[in-house]
């Protein structure tokens, strides 16, 4: 992925800005990188395991469920000439995130819940990609809600499943099956796989918006 | 169509907002925008679009943020006490619709059943509104104990501080104190007596559902890992999510046994 470098398996961003998490900070002729602890973030974890998702540095990323912003701060090192609007509805972890924010000039936060998009229509632009880390059970009625809003044509989708918040008592397989299903309704689905053994009983899907559906609510 | 934008309105053409916040604030439209946003506002702004659009949302973001850490506590245990008064209520109108009924049959206790009906409709939109605020201010606590449990816990406490600071034998018999002090009281005098295993975390399934002699054992665990619940709640705020894993795991093997 852009500006992302391995030092032995652990992945790392090149970076101007300091440590956000506690992560640890690697010099390589002159430039920083800044660790990405798989174990910390689902994004890192994917890249560990050998997926890959490709990004250009200009992209326009609409990011739900941002929480403190252990994942969005290596997102904004990879889109450093992008922007990304960052949502989170939880006060706490919110607190943490604008410390992040207040130091980087392509994060936009929004205190604001994502299962209501229309919140801040007037607010986010049309994105290139969502991410979306949320662990709620209808995550993914979230997820085309804010597709509907806001993603381009063509545009792309990447979303973190736990099995355990969708349905606590099912097989994790069968849940994964389902997901998949109702997400290959909106989207064209381009990978997705496990995310064990950082994240247990944890999916990522990548996926495509069919080019026709571009701001039609549905 | 009019549109709200977090600078201005648009009809047509773009009225500039003169407090960018409250227009932030107010950037709601039912359905999405039929133009890129962002298009719109560098041809007002030019360059400087993402950096004004920064500044707003972070000054907003603060305000919110600050306003409801003070207060979202305070709310949850002012609607923990509504919603025990509330089930009052309809456990004291359901006993004298009882009443009336044994008595004769009266066109009065159709009122009464109307009553019963629109309390329990407002119950159940106290406990989603537990829920709701819960899920964001307490996750841990809140996947470990249930909203409701760990709503009422932080109302004995007071606020979600006090609870993560009282020792977990406390919130283990919380509820039942008077039950305690009786006890208490009994072995003073050396007598024998039966001290509570469980308060108010009683009504938790993983303790509820459990042979009686194996619930002082569940009781105590769920406490200690609910006192680390709260604390991480308190500090960091995001779900840890190995916690209630082992809680699970726990009751698996006392089930078994």
């Amino acid at each position: 992925m852009r500006n992302v470098k391995f030092f032995g398996n652990v992945p790392a961003t090149k970076s101007r800005y300091g440590s956000h998490y506690g992560e640890r900070i690697f010099e390589q002729d002159g430039e920083r990188y800044r660790e990405w602890i798989p174990w910390r973030s689902k994004l890192s974890a994917m890249l560990v395991k050998g997926y890959e998702i490709d990004l250009k540095g200009d992209e326009k990323v609409l990011y739900l469920g941002a929480a403190s912003g252990t994942t969005l701060s290596h997102l904004a090192d990879v889109v450093d000439e992008g922007v990304i609007y960052a949502v989170e509805y939880s006060a706490k972890p919110f607190k943490k995130l604008l410390e992040l924010v207040r130091s980087r000039k392509n994060i936009i936060p929004i205190f604001g819940d994502a299962s209501k998009p229309w919140k801040y229509s007037g607010i986010v632009e049309k994105v290139d990609l969502i991410y979306q880390d949320i662990s709620q059970k209808n995550q993914v009625e979230i997820l085309k809600l804010n597709s509907d809003f806001f993603l381009k044509s063509g545009g792309r989708i990447l979303i973190m499943v736990k099995a355990k918040s969708i349905d606590s008592t099912a097989e994790a397989e069968q849940v994964f099956g389902n997901v998949l299903e109702e997400l290959s309704k909106s989207f064209r689905i381009l990978q997705s796989g496990r995310l064990d053994p950082f994240h247990k009983e944890h999916m990522f899907v990548l996926g495509e918006r069919h080019s026709s559906a571009e701001w039609v609510k549905t | 169509m009019c549109y709200n934008l977090w600078f201005g309105k648009f009809d047509g053409g773009v009225v500039i907002s003169e407090n960018l916040k409250k227009s932030f604030e107010a950037a709601s439209n039912p359905n999405p925008l039929p133009f890129n946003l962002s298009e719109v506002g560098i041809q007002i702004f030019g360059r400087n679009y993402y950096e004004l659009l920064r500044k707003t949302a972070i000054e907003v973001a603060e305000e919110k943020v600050e306003k409801e850490l003070s207060s979202d506590d305070k709310y949850v245990i002012a609607l923990v006490k509504a919603l025990e008064e509330v089930e009052e209520a309809i456990n004291a109108l359901n006993g004298k619709k009882e009443e009336l009924e044994e008595i004769r049959e009266t066109e009065i206790q159709e009122k009464f059943a109307e009553s019963i009906s629109n309390l329990e409709n407002l119950r159940k939109r106290i406990e989603e509104e537990i829920e709701a605020i819960m899920e964001r201010i307490a996750p841990n606590l809140t996947e470990l104990a249930g909203a409701k449990i760990g709503a009422k816990l932080m109302e004995k406490f007071g606020s979600l501080e006090n609870l993560a600071k009282a020792p977990a034998s406390k919130i283990q018999i919380v509820g039942a104190e008077r039950s305690l002090y009786k006890a208490l009281a009994r072995i003073r005098k050396g007598k024998e007596a039966k001290v509570p295993k469980h308060g108010i975390i009683f009504t938790h399934p993983f303790i509820r559902s459990l042979p009686k002699n194996k619930r002082g054992k569940m009781a105590r665990f769920l406490a200690s890992k609910i006192s680390i619940a709260s604390k991480i709640d308190l500090f960091r705020g995001e779900l840890e999510e190995n916690l209630s894993e082992v809680v699970r795991k726990k009751f698996e093997e006392l089930r078994r046994l």
